[in-house]
């Protein structure tokens, strides 16, 4: 009994942990000793039973003694320090995060301190096993510790681990950002240092790099660095991969990043990684070829990630590349390299959508302004994505929003012959080269071998809906004109706007308009711009006649007047707006001589006048003053009738010259304007013989002339299309009589196959849904089961 | 400005210049052009009481509608004809029947029409128009002397009668 008794305490000596205590023997076993334990234990047959008892007491230590006082570290003042500690991790206050560093590095210590000890038993029980053979080779204590370790957890852990590698990172990058900046070493040394945060002459930078490279190297050691860091270490990593991105890319799109960023993540996050992973590599040769391995997988992993915040952070300011477009090529020429790596099609549609709505789309913005957006966006996201579906689904929004907007045509139109923001007028000029391109683009299925499937990402559905690849690929023009589906719309707006300019500015430059419409033929076709051309000539033509007529000299009198007519070919002109004008007798009688020598020189044809539009040179001589000035032909046939009588309401004179009162009103004003005529009475107008008001209106002249210089001569589009609705509203009538009751796609194709003909512009289903509604508010029709019928 | 209207405006009445003497030519596409334009006219005159359009797709066969003239027994009735062109058109006369079931002693049960003009009286200068308003004015001026509808020759005497009994007639078959 005594002998047992003898062993045990034997054994115990030499496997102290029998007791519960994980410290190291203090001296060496005695090599007797243990032989003797173990002839004796051999003896006994006791030693498989032992080597139980071992692995399990060990086992047991590491549970129960080594993981709880390893968390305990973490865990005891947590609840205290908690809120103290999220404070700490967003605010870099020195002594908070050094507190958790070091509390770490403390903990780290003792952890390895215990497997140390643990680890020197192995000898001796590898020894014991040696003699039973039949003994299983014991599990791996590192996965037992692993286990151990990781069952019990702490939830704030995370912190702590990130706060360590945070300060080493910063350990870290101060060498390389010294080496970078430090040229002027006097400034540098009064700021705090970046590693440490300590003054320069206290700096502990040295030492700290220590207690980090010697934590990494025991964490290395029992294997814990992934384990215990990995994802503490990732999460740091890519937090300073932002912060970084931040720094340096932010609202800086005139250059590459992406160069740069690579070789930052090369030449310091993973030089870095590779410091605390390699620690261990002079020491333990058997990992010197896994840890490469494990952070080149790393690296992968960074460089995606670095893409994709890239990426992101590039597509959230993408709105402000588009408006910077051709200075802000690098940076979408960054993104176009990020997007053939990761696909972030669908983030980069949504959040421009949604930042073009929330900047340009409102009713804040000018036309030109979002036509301006809408034009550098396509041709951003033409450089970015040249198959443009992007472009397509980006821009729907803008196309649905202008449509809406009634000066969109206009301002297309101006932009295009004017020099404007909008560039159009330059992209219409390269016109011809774009359309080679286009051609070569219709043979699609002549040359499969170029053929490239569409991009993926997209919504299938958004694919098949959009139109095919040529429109997809079409030129800038041919996306702003498309907005509203028709180039016809826009070529009757530009007749519209230079039938304006040819009518006010009687001395245009004809040049210029003939290049224009070169231009837009080439684009447009010439058959829709074949009365544009027949206007331009009309000009030319009626300055011959001028001058022709003129010359003839068979006025026998001299005529009052000169009179230079411009004579325009009603068929080819948009029709004019309904003004009405009566000149007095003596005025006519000369437009009369005109008409009359003008039929004798051009046979069987005549002038119908319109004497609304043009110009009217005259002299007034009123008092002292004598004013001579050009104006509208109202104005003048107004003051013409103050020459004879100073006094008139406005019903009388409205009635005489048949301008309807309102309008007689706003044209009087010009002259009230002009000190000339005042109101004396309500409706009662007078002509003022002195200059007394008039200084005071001085500045109101121009202002106002000018105003009347823009009202335009045309019926306006939308008048235009009053009347060809019209005449569908009679087809609609006709059709309705004689079928009773149609559905609105009946009607849609009737008016296509039958009403067509009548010259009238396209017609959308929509666009008929609309005015029929407006019929069946009119009460002129019934709408109900899905088909309309006339209301009897 | 009249000299320069367009050729294919300036059209719209040209049709009056072919000779009645030309052969009829089977040209589909100057039929439809034709009739494109009689229905262009047509609708743009807006004329009361008569109306027609082409029934579905094929424009070579159209529905009218004819209000009863007014002062006749046959006022605030409206009928329903089917007209039918064929390619000679408008050398050869459309063929025109009632769809409304019409009690007129020059209208047969079937919707067959006895009037000269469709017959033997046509002429190329006629169209849709003119067909209809000279179907109005039967209806008010019946040919009694070759009647289609013997009955309807008898009754005709007696307006009154007459009158009642179409109207009976009418609201029985308007319908169908």
């Amino acid at each position: 009994m005594s002998d047992l008794n003898d062993l045990w305490l034997d054994v115990q000596k030499i496997f102290p942990i029998l007791n519960g205590k994980i410290t190291a023997p203090t001296q060496p076993i005695d090599e007797e000793l243990f032989e003797n334990a173990y002839r004796q234990l051999s003896k006994l047959g006791g030693i498989e039973t032992l080597a139980t008892i071992l692995e399990m007491e060990i086992e047991s230590t590491i549970r129960n003694t080594l993981a709880p006082r390893f968390w305990k570290h973490f865990t005891t003042d947590s609840q205290s320090t908690k809120a103290k500690s999220e404070a700490a991790s967003n605010i870099p206050a020195l002594t908070d995060s050094n507190a958790l560093f070091f509390k770490f590095i403390a903990a780290i210590d003792e952890l390895y301190d215990g497997y140390q000890c643990l680890q020197q038993i192995k000898p001796n029980l590898a020894r014991l096993n040696k003699g039973a053979q039949a003994f299983p080779k014991s599990g791996d204590r590192k996965t037992n510790l692993h286990n151990a370790l990781l069952a019990q957890l702490a939830p704030t852990f995370n912190s702590f681990v990130c706060d360590f590698y945070a300060v080493h990172f910063r350990l870290f990058t101060k060498d390389t950002s010294l080496s970078s900046t430090t040229l002027d070493g006097e400034v540098f040394s009064e700021l705090p240092c970046v590693g440490c945060n300590f003054d320069h002459e206290q700096c502990c930078c040295q030492k700290l790099t220590e207690m980090v490279n010697e934590t990494n190297r025991k964490l290395a050691k029992m294997d814990l660095i992934d384990r215990l860091a990995g994802s503490a270490l990732t999460a740091l990593i890519k937090l300073k991969i932002k912060e970084h991105i931040n720094d340096t890319c932010l609202g800086i799109f005139d250059r590459s990043h992406l160069k740069k960023l690579e070789t930052w993540i090369n030449d310091i996050v993973m030089t870095w990684l590779t410091t605390i992973f390699s620690e261990c590599k002079s020491k333990d040769d058997i990992s010197e070829e896994k840890i490469p391995k494990s952070v080149q997988a790393f690296k992968v992993k960074l460089t995606y990630f670095m893409y994709e915040t890239f990426a992101q952070n590039v597509i959230s300011q993408f709105f402000s590349i588009i408006i910077d477009y051709p200075d802000s090529t690098p940076a979408i020429d960054d993104l176009k390299i990020c997007m053939e790596k990761i696909d972030m099609r669908v983030l980069l549609t949504e959040s421009l959508r949604s930042s073009l709505e929330a900047r340009i789309l409102h009713p804040g913005v000018n036309t030109m302004d979002i036509l301006t957006g809408y034009v550098a966006a396509i041709k951003a996201i033409r450089h970015l994505d040249n198959t443009g579906v992007i472009l397509e689904i980006v821009t729907a929004p803008i196309k649905d929003y202008l449509r809406k907007r009634n000066d969109t045509v206009r301002r297309v139109v101006t932009g295009l012959t004017e020099e404007g923001p909008t560039d159009l007028s330059e992209e219409l000029a390269k016109g011809e080269f774009i359309k080679d391109g286009k051609d070569a683009g219709l043979n699609e299925f002549s040359n499969w071998e170029n053929w490239e499937p569409d991009p993926f990402g997209i919504d299938p559905d958004v694919l098949e809906l959009s139109s095919s690849k040529i429109i997809r690929s079409a030129d800038i023009i041919s996306m702003v004109v498309d907005i509203y589906g028709s180039k016809e719309l826009f070529m009757v707006e530009y007749r519209n706007l230079m039938a304006d300019r040819l009518l006010s500015q009687l001395d245009f430059n004809s040049e210029k308009e003939i290049r224009n419409l070169e231009l837009l033929k080439i684009r447009f076709g010439e058959s829709l711009l074949h009365s544009c051309e027949v206007m331009l000539k009309d000009v030319t033509d009626s300055k011959r006649i001028n001058a022709h007529i003129h010359s003839n000299g068979n006025c026998d009198e001299t005529p009052l007047f000169d009179i230079s007519s411009m004579i325009i070919s009603a068929q080819f002109w948009p029709s004019f707006n309904k003004e009405s004008l009566q000149l007095p007798e003596e005025l006519e009688n000369e437009f009369k001589k005109f008409t009359k020598a003008y039929e004798s020189y051009k046979g069987n044809r005549t002038l119908n006048w319109r004497p609304v539009t043009g110009r009217v040179n005259i002299v007034i001589e009123i008092g002292e003053r004598v004013l001579e000035m050009t104006v509208p032909p109202t104005q003048a046939i107004i003051i013409y009738h103050f020459q004879h009588k100073n006094e008139w309401s406005v019903d009388e004179l409205s009635s005489l010259i048949k301008v309807p009162p309102s309008a007689l009103r706003r044209r009087i004003s010009f002259w009230q304007n002009h000190g000339l005529i005042s109101e004396t009475e309500p409706g009662i107008f007078t002509l003022l013989e002195k200059a007394s008001e008039k200084t005071q209106f001085e500045e109101m002249n121009v202002t106002d002339a000018d105003e009347e210089d823009l009202e335009s001569a045309m019926a306006s589009a939308s008048d235009q299309r009053e009347e060809e609705l019209q005449v569908f509203w009679s087809y609609i009538v006709g059709m309705l009589t004689n079928l009773d009751c149609m559905p609105i796609d009946r009607i849609h194709q009737m008016l296509k196959l039958f009403a067509s003909h009548s010259g009238g512009v396209e017609f959308t289903q929509d666009e008929l849904k609309h005015f029929l509604q407006r019929k069946v508010r009119e009460h002129k029709l019934l709408f109900s089961g899905g088909v309309y019928q006339l209301a009897k | 400005m009249a000299q320069n209207i367009s050729p294919e405006q300036s059209g719209a009445g040209g049709s009056s210049k072919h000779n009645d003497d030309s052969l009829p030519v089977k040209d589909n596409h100057a039929v439809s052009k034709r009739l494109h334009k009689e229905l262009m006219n047509l609708m743009m005159a807006n004329e009361k009481g008569i109306s027609a359009f082409p029934d579905g797709e094929n424009i070579f066969k159209w529905v009218g509608t004819i209000a009863g003239p007014i002062n006749t027994v046959y006022a605030s009735q409206t009928y329903r004809l089917s007209l039918d062109f064929p390619n000679s058109y408008p050398y050869a006369a459309p063929v025109v029947k009632f769809l409304t079931p019409c009690f007129h002693p020059n209208v047969d049960l079937q919707g067959a029409i006895c009037l000269d003009i469709l017959k033997d009286k046509w002429s190329a200068l006629y169209d849709v128009r003119t067909i209809l308003l000279s179907i109005q004015s039967l209806l008010g001026e019946p040919n009694n002397e070759s009647p289609l509808n013997a009955q309807a020759a008898m009754m005709w005497n007696d307006q009154n009668e007459y009158k009642k009994y179409l109207d009976s007639f009418y609201e029985k078959h308007k319908d169908t």
